[in-house]
């Protein structure tokens, strides 16, 4: 729930650096991704109340934007190994239990469905960028 | 790590608890039975306690006393109580006088015993996969 509100969160101030960034067209270029994503994080950082909640969760990780992206990324194919291991001691008779597994899976499939979504989101706002009129 | 399902640690470990303890249920009826065991005697029914355990993870992560207690088993007791003795001097396990003591174990008790530690295993079942489909309904809040 909280990685969930956070992610909007991100994602609301993701748009408001999109508009900004668009007010100005001088200062934008047609950067990379992480470039504005790099934009977007310090906005989180201008942002007092954005910032605890994004201390308490990314951790040592969260320097920037996209190092948190990339550790979302890296704890779901994380849960997605585990829950392949899972299933693979339940077909070998390691003991493992079957319910294990099968938790172990779903929770792997939902942070699939959550980091898509962030992705979406993501690719909206620079989408909505792009299309703006200047 | 990201927790995307709350409560999935919790519920894991109550399931382990549960299967535990449907397989010491299968295990009692198995050797209801039984007059001759290793350590001597008839077989004696055991029984699984549970206790609750800290849930670590959660600790460490907000140092606050508000942890989710898991559960597991914290100790399998064996029933003492005396089997009944029935007089059969035909039987291999019976005394000088023919008296042979039979298991503890009352069928009908682990049948109980069993119907209930499948309900609660169902009921932790439930709760997985309301936590699931909670996390999934958030996700599509934005979507139109």
């Amino acid at each position: 729930m909280e990685g969930i509100s956070q992610a909007t969160n991100i994602m609301n101030s993701a748009m408001q650096v999109a508009t900004q960034t668009a007010q100005q067209p001088d200062s934008f270029l047609p950067a990379s991704m992480l470039e504005q994503a790099d934009q977007i994080k310090q906005a989180i950082s201008a942002n007092d109340s954005l910032q605890t909640s994004q201390s308490t969760t990314s951790g040592e990780a969260g320097t920037s934007f996209a190092n948190m992206l990339k550790s979302l990324a890296q704890d779901v194919s994380v849960k997605s190994a585990q829950a392949g291991e899972a299933v693979q001691g339940v077909l070998a008779g390691e003991g493992v239990p079957l319910h294990q597994a099968v938790i172990a899976a779903e929770e792997a499939s939902v942070s699939f469905q959550l980091m898509v979504e962030v992705r979406n989101k993501l690719l909206e706002s620079y989408q909505e960028l792009m299309r703006m009129q200047v | 790590m990201i927790r995307i399902m709350s409560g999935a640690d919790t519920t894991v470990a109550a399931l382990n608890a549960e299967r535990m303890k449907l397989e010491v249920i299968s295990q009692n009826i198995a050797n209801a039975n039984v007059t001759n065991t290793p350590e001597g005697g008839p077989y004696k029914r055991k029984e699984v306690v549970f206790e609750s355990v800290m849930n670590e993870a959660f600790k460490s992560q907000d140092g606050n006393n508000e942890t989710p207690m898991m559960v597991k088993v914290g100790k399998v007791e064996t029933d003492e109580t005396p089997g009944i003795t029935i007089h059969d001097p035909n039987h291999p396990d019976a005394d000088a006088e023919g008296n042979v003591t039979l298991s503890n174990v009352n069928i009908h008790e682990e049948m109980v015993d069993m119907i209930m530690a499948s309900r609660a295993y169902e009921a932790n079942l439930s709760a997985m996969k309301y936590a699931r489909s909670m996390a999934v309904q958030t996700l599509r809040i934005g979507r139109s």
